[in-house]
């Protein structure tokens, strides 16, 4: 039975996740729990593949979020200025200060006070905002639905893009398709989101440039606003596009040039031969045979690249007006409101982190090959 | 493709000196003054006089995209520099003598990376930020502080290869110190891929110095930058798109040929390990 379960592992892994968004997709579950959900399947799985491996890389984790926690504590405590003052304003007397010192137990000793911060955190507390009025906790999470939907769109649309172009230009290696696709890949490589996302707009929403008279462009697209996904869902996906592209084709080109050289490798195999002389037709022996040993290291940089689309995503929710975690953030940043932004930092982080163990743990659930064996300090 | 550099390396090349030489003596050369605003010129696009156009209060958008080249190229180079000697001297440490040593630089290069380059940066923008002068040491820093994991990555990976060649144990044999062994056999065959990785560190820098003046927070106005010209073009992107549309291109033409020239300059130095 155990066995049985060992063997089919890539496949119930796989199965199980694809449940996992379809519920989530269906139920609209709080976005904690789907987190909580995928995070207990992908330990799951690793704990099957290699327990002891699980188990350390757990271990591992844990110091870095600690350590992570108290950067983020330590930064806002060596803030000068007293907060208490910055709560009731410079005219408050002696007493009222020390009396809002004590309720924020700012007159403890530094670790007690971090301790007390760590606990309220753990229980989801993450303090208030003066600025904003309301509970941190809750404006983090009611901002991190659009920059979730932005990321996933931005890393299917980038796969989407990806896969069949690494694959074409990985199978016809040196000849002039590889070479155009590679060189236009660089391109993408090196447009900066926020220029691409200018040009979109330019290009696909406002008409674009006029050279005597003519329009080079388009009006098809909207170039701002978030609509729900709950609201109206064709409209949500026309106003995710512009968003999405710009995030997505610079990841693109990455995972273009990844899975080529990965592709590469794989077609040299003896198998692939195997698989030629028993005259299978090309397009299965690449998309069947060759792929999956091919798009391990693709994986694990997918896992990677999502603190580059947090980053990303910050610019673009700003481009075109999304109210997600990155426009959370600067808000705070450009309004002065530190508890704001050390709740971000800190849940973005965190996140982050969780993300790549567990883009780890998928990369053990799925290929047989590493099972038992170490891989930790890879790409 | 054999070892040749080729047209298109040289080319790149070339527009980098341009670029760098126009923005280092952009006083001495015959450009306008970036801050002077031509009356009866806003939004006009490019003309023989001005050759981008001018901007919506009229400014000349080519010498103030010459000037933004001044900040994008000062703050990515100096970046690079700093987190090159701090990234190589950790990297080659951490493969030279493996054991302990390596394994918490390891832990700790990699725990750095782990706050996303921006955030970070908007968090240190904050808590760091009394006035916007200082704003630019703020940049060097955070720039450096990202740059330094990925490049000790490198180097510790070249290092960990040729730390058990014949020639280091050679050296070991004759009785050198570490530090020699270090600097005379082991740099020197390090630093071709250290070379060819900082320029595309030194590119993405650009691109990050780029987003953050696109949000207002890199260097203040009047001072011009790449990323505010294009940010603030986007008011007038529809009569006017050159505004945002020349800074643009000169920021993607350059970013694309810095990554163009580490790329081949790694394909010339290593024809077998180029992958990405």
């Amino acid at each position: 039975m155990k066995q049985a379960v060992r063997d089919q592992l890539g496949r119930i892994v796989g199965v199980a996740l694809a449940a996992t968004v379809a519920w989530a997709w269906f139920w609209r579950p709080p976005f904690s729990w789907t987190f909580g959900v995928l995070v207990v399947v992908g330990t799951a799985g690793a704990a099957i593949a290699d327990g002891r491996y699980a188990l350390r890389r757990i271990a591992s984790v844990i110091p870095v979020l600690v350590g992570v926690s108290f950067v983020v504590f330590a930064l806002m405590a060596s803030l000068p200025g007293d907060p208490a003052i910055n709560i009731l304003g410079p005219a408050a007397t002696a007493d009222q200060i020390a009396i809002v010192r004590t309720e924020l137990g700012l007159d403890e000793p530094f670790f007690n006070r971090y301790g007390n911060w760590l606990g309220g955190v753990l229980t989801g507390d993450l303090g208030s905002s003066i600025v904003l009025r309301e509970d941190i906790a809750d404006g983090i999470s009611r901002s991190m639905t659009p920059t979730l939907q932005i990321m996933a769109y931005s890393v299917v649309l980038a796969l989407a893009f990806a896969i069949p172009l690494g694959i074409w230009a990985g199978y016809r290696q040196g000849s002039k398709t590889d070479a155009t696709i590679n060189n236009a890949m660089l391109g993408f490589l090196a447009t900066p989101n926020f220029v691409l996302a200018v040009m979109l707009v330019l290009f696909l929403s406002i008409g674009g440039l006029s050279v005597a008279g003519n329009e080079i462009g388009f009006r098809v697209l909207p170039a701002a606003r978030y609509v729900p996904l709950g609201e109206d869902v064709v409209l949500h996906f026309k106003h995710m596009l512009l968003p999405s592209l710009a995030l997505a084709m610079g990841q693109a080109a990455v995972f273009m040039r990844l899975l080529r050289s990965d592709m590469i490798a794989t077609l040299r195999l003896p198998f692939i031969d195997l698989a030629r002389s028993k005259g299978l037709p090309t397009r299965r022996i690449l998309w069947r045979h060759a792929l999956r040993p091919s798009s391990f290291t693709l994986l694990t940089v997918v896992g990677l690249t999502v603190g580059l689309l947090i980053g990303g995503a910050l610019i673009v929710e700003f481009i075109f007006t999304i109210p997600g975690v990155g426009a959370y953030i600067f808000l705070g940043v450009t309004q002065r409101d530190f508890i704001a932004v050390q709740g971000g930092v800190l849940v973005i982080s965190t996140l982050y982190i969780v993300v790549l163990t567990m883009s780890d743990f998928l990369y053990l659930a799925l290929d047989p090959r590493l099972r038992g064996r170490e891989i930790g300090a890879r790409g | 493709m054999g070892r040749r550099l080729g047209f298109f390396f040289w080319l790149a090349v070339a527009y980098l000196a341009v670029l760098a030489v126009a923005a280092v003596f952009a006083d001495v050369l015959p450009i306008k003054d970036p801050a002077d605003t031509f009356a009866g010129t806003s939004k006009q696009g490019p003309s023989l006089s001005h050759w981008f156009g001018n901007d919506g209060v009229g400014r000349d958008v080519f010498s103030r995209v010459i000037y933004g080249a001044q900040v994008s190229l000062v703050i990515s180079t100096v970046g690079t520099v700093l987190a090159l000697v701090i990234g190589g001297l950790l990297g080659m440490v951490s493969g030279y003598y493996s054991g302990r040593v390596d394994r918490w630089l390891t832990a700790t290069l990699n725990a750095s990376l782990v706050i996303p380059p921006l955030i970070l940066f908007l968090a240190l923008v904050l808590f760091l930020d009394s006035e916007a002068k200082r704003r630019i040491f703020i940049l060097v820093f955070t720039f450096v502080l990202l740059s330094i994991a990925p490049i000790a990555r490198v180097v510790r990976a070249a290092t960990l290869s040729c730390a058990n060649q014949d020639y280091v144990l050679a050296a070991r044999t004759l009785g050198a110190r570490d530090g020699r062994v270090l600097f005379r056999e082991v740099l020197p065959n390090v630093a071709p891929s250290l070379v060819s990785y900082s320029l595309i560190i030194m590119a993405g820098l650009i691109v990050v110095e780029g987003a953050v003046a696109f949000l207002g927070l890199s260097v203040p106005p009047p001072t011009p930058t790449w990323g505010d010209m294009i940010n603030k073009g986007r008011t007038n992107l529809d009569v006017a798109a050159h505004i945002s549309l020349m800074p643009a291109i000169v920021m993607f033409v350059t970013v694309l040929a810095l990554n163009f020239v580490g790329d081949r300059l790694q394909q010339y130095f290593e024809p077998r390990e180029a992958v990405l």
